[in-house]
């Protein structure tokens, strides 16, 4: 597995058409790198570029896009490079091989690693003490051209706050003593009320940001709660996503 | 009217339908706070939900009876509250009152803003 630190990046240039062993050169070249275990490998294809035939390939006219240039890239430690160099040499034939000296500043990770890094990291967790918070401002408040309550809620996604609820009341009044009706169904001007839990470190440092948004009327209060539990479907979310591709 | 710090937030559950003294009952408790000067409430009309009658409160979307569950949030100090509660007690004959500790991070309205501004 690829690490952070200093690493070598290898380009190899071969030509579209150029064949290694009656295969595409680098569709061969691609899996000689996959089944010798390379991090990752990357196949680009040029518009246009000249080699050291010095022959022009270009995809300007459909017609003749003949041998455009590939690039394969790829990372990997000085060591893997070393040994499986060699065997590009001759897979590339004819074509460049470049070596450059490069920092990988974050290896990359399989999905699922990710993703349960992404779980740590959210820092509420089911059976602790967590804070809820309700916020009260009025349907008609707006920040920045938009619903107040709608920028509270884009704001605590912004933010990574595990979660947030808007519900919308039939009656009140606040700090302004003014009625807010949202019975009738033409009314615009309903209370409204945000519900946020997440941890206490988490919503004190949004307190300022959200002080500010409630800036012309409002009340926002805090209170400890338990977290039964805190989960989140991620098979159900990766369905969702192939369904829709 | 200021207020900050230590604070107590109710819940008030009851019916949509129920009444007192010829107006619902949610407008009334509104009214009752706004009476006593309680710095917020706030009615809220749930989609479903059983209470202490164990009676399930389903408001249909095109049908024009209601019962539908209401909830009342109110927030004030512990001494407000506890002026509130009598009145309270009396009104809701059948629902849940609860009460829990809260911090009131921000209290503010359009007049104090300006004033600061």
């Amino acid at each position: 597995m690829l690490k952070a630190g200093p690493a070598k990046k290898v380009i190899i240039y071969v030509g579209e058409e150029q064949k290694y062993h009656g295969a595409s050169a680098y569709s061969a070249i691609l899996d000689f790198l996959f089944y010798h275990g390379v991090a990752g490998a990357t196949v680009m294809r040029g518009m246009a570029g000249f080699g050291a035939d010095h022959h022009i390939h270009s995809d300007r006219i459909l017609a003749v896009a003949t041998n455009l240039p590939m690039k394969v890239e790829f990372v990997e430690s000085a060591e893997k490079v070393e040994e499986i160099l060699p065997k590009l040499f001759e897979m590339a034939g004819t074509g460049l091989i470049e070596i450059q000296e490069t920092t990988v500043a974050k290896p990359a990770a399989t999905g699922k690693k990710s993703r349960e890094r992404a779980a740590e990291a959210t820092t509420l967790r089911s059976e602790s003490t967590a804070k809820i918070m309700w916020i009260f401002v009025g349907e008609s408040d707006r920040w920045h051209d938009k619903p107040l309550y709608r920028a509270i809620l884009e704001c605590l996604r912004a933010n990574d706050i595990a979660g947030g609820t808007v519900y919308k009341g039939i009656l009140g009044y606040g700090a302004n003593k003014r009625v807010h009706k949202g019975s009738t169904m033409l009314s615009h001007d309903a209370p409204m009320m945000i519900t946020v839990v997440d941890t206490e470190e988490k919503l004190r440092k949004l307190t300022p940001t959200l002080d500010e948004m409630v800036q012309h009327g409002g009340l926002l209060v805090m209170s400890d709660v338990d977290v039964i539990k805190y989960t989140r479907g991620y098979a159900e979310d990766d369905r969702r996503k192939e369904a829709r591709a | 009217m200021k207020l900050e710090g230590k604070a107590k937030m109710l819940r008030i559950y009851f019916g949509e339908d129920d009444n007192w003294k010829g107006q619902p009952l949610y407008k009334a408790i509104v009214e009752k706070c706004r009476t006593l000067d309680i710095a917020g409430a706030t009615v809220f009309r749930g989609i479903e939900g059983y209470g202490a009658s164990t009676l399930i409160r389903r408001p249909h979307l095109l049908s024009l009876s209601h019962d539908a569950p209401v909830m009342v949030s109110v927030v004030d100090t512990e001494a407000k509250i506890q002026q509130l509660l009598p009145a309270l007690d009396e009104m809701v004959v059948e629902g849940l009152i609860a009460m829990s500790n809260v911090e009131v991070i921000k209290y503010m309205h359009e007049t104090a803003a300006a004033a600061r501004s």
